[in-house]
């Protein structure tokens, strides 16, 4: 059960309780509101994350999913196996993710396999070799290399706080994935 | 050296130039800058981290140095040493934080061994057992145990992104 209680959303900052509304207004949020000094922040960091248009969907969900598993974060898994599934990752695609290493078996895209790698690699060495970085990177260039690690970045940080309050699961609702920006010129 | 090009800091759009003429630590900006997407909701979040009263510069600088020990983060650790030896942590304090783990060696008060101790188990478990939350929420309640998960998650996920890019540590 949740250890710290719920923050109403007609406790938060004006632009804080928008994007809480706007993003299902989850027990994630309505926990992680209680840190009322720095949680608009965060929130406009996610929102920045949810609306960039330079990472396939689906290539965002499979770091996500890959994160919380190494992670070990209950609440991100139920969350995002149903947003994947949303963002067109197949039930067994989601099953190999959240395996130690089926996923080397599954045939996914050669770039979706280096990003799946670096995941890994990052989450559990707190590193990552030259050569997977190199085919990440020469897969999809510095712009799209550095969202994947913060994507990274964030769901490895959120993991430790989900878990540090063993937030609930929401019983139904899930994140509504947010129109993406027009691409940066 | 830097698996990633620092962008150029003269071609950057203000206010995104600014952050970085002012910043200490300017490689790490002009490496997640390639990311103009979502650099500057990032820049928001870590500046509100910063300008937040809730824990003062020498508490803030003793969590954010014990994440960055246990995520063996070579960048973090050249800049904010800096910044905790400033925020008033002694040698003796940073050198149990960073190189011995041996808190007991030096001289912490109570409430600095609870938070010391509970990052340490956080980001070596990646949880918080029964006791140890009941223990940190008794002395520091809701919004202040919420806001130290902002500021764990904020470097412990940093710290990743700077390892897996090999980011330099700025010349000062």
């Amino acid at each position: 059960m949740t250890r710290i209680a719920y923050r109403d959303p007609s406790d938060m900052t004006p632009q804080a309780r928008e994007l809480t509304n706007a993003r299902g207004n989850l027990n994630v949020y309505r926990t992680l509101a209680n840190a009322e000094k720095v949680f608009t922040g965060w929130m406009v960091a996610g929102d920045a994350a949810l609306t960039s248009p330079t990472l396939p969907l689906r290539l965002r969900e499979l770091v996500v999913l890959r994160t919380a598993y190494l992670m070990d974060c209950a609440y991100e898994l139920g969350q995002h196996r149903d947003v994947a599934r949303t963002a067109g990752v197949s039930a067994d695609e989601i099953d190999a993710i959240l395996s130690e290493s089926d996923w080397r078996e599954m045939p996914f895209e050669a770039t979706e396999l280096a990003v799946l790698q670096l995941t890994t690699e990052l989450l559990t060495t707190q590193n990552v070799s030259a050569e997977t970085f190199d085919r990440v990177h020469r897969a999809v260039g510095s712009q799209a290399t550095v969202e994947v690690l913060m994507v990274i970045n964030r769901y490895a940080g959120l993991a430790l706080a989900l878990n540090a309050l063993d937030v609930d699961l929401d019983e139904t609702a899930r994140l509504p994935i947010p129109p993406r920006r027009d691409v940066t010129s | 050296m830097s698996r990633i090009p620092l962008v150029d800091v003269e071609q950057q759009p203000e206010p995104v130039r600014e952050l970085m003429v002012r910043s200490r630590a300017v490689n790490v900006l002009r490496v997640l800058a390639n990311a103009p997407d979502v650099f500057v909701g990032w820049a928001q979040m870590v500046g509100e981290l910063f300008e937040s009263p809730t824990f003062s510069p020498r508490t803030r600088e003793l969590v954010i140095l014990r994440v960055a020990r246990l995520q063996n983060s070579r960048y973090e650790l050249g800049h904010h040493i800096v910044m905790a030896l400033d925020a008033g942590l002694t040698e003796d304090q940073i050198s149990a934080i960073v190189e011995t783990d041996d808190f007991d060696a030096a001289d912490f008060d109570d409430t600095e061994r609870v938070l010391l101790d509970v990052v340490t188990e956080l980001c070596v478990t990646r949880r918080l057992s029964e006791a140890a939350f009941a223990k940190a929420h008794s002395i520091f309640g809701d919004e202040v145990i919420a806001e130290l998960l902002m500021l764990v998650g904020c470097y412990y996920g940093l710290a990743l992104v700077l390892n897996a890019v090999d980011v330099e540590v700025d010349a000062r």
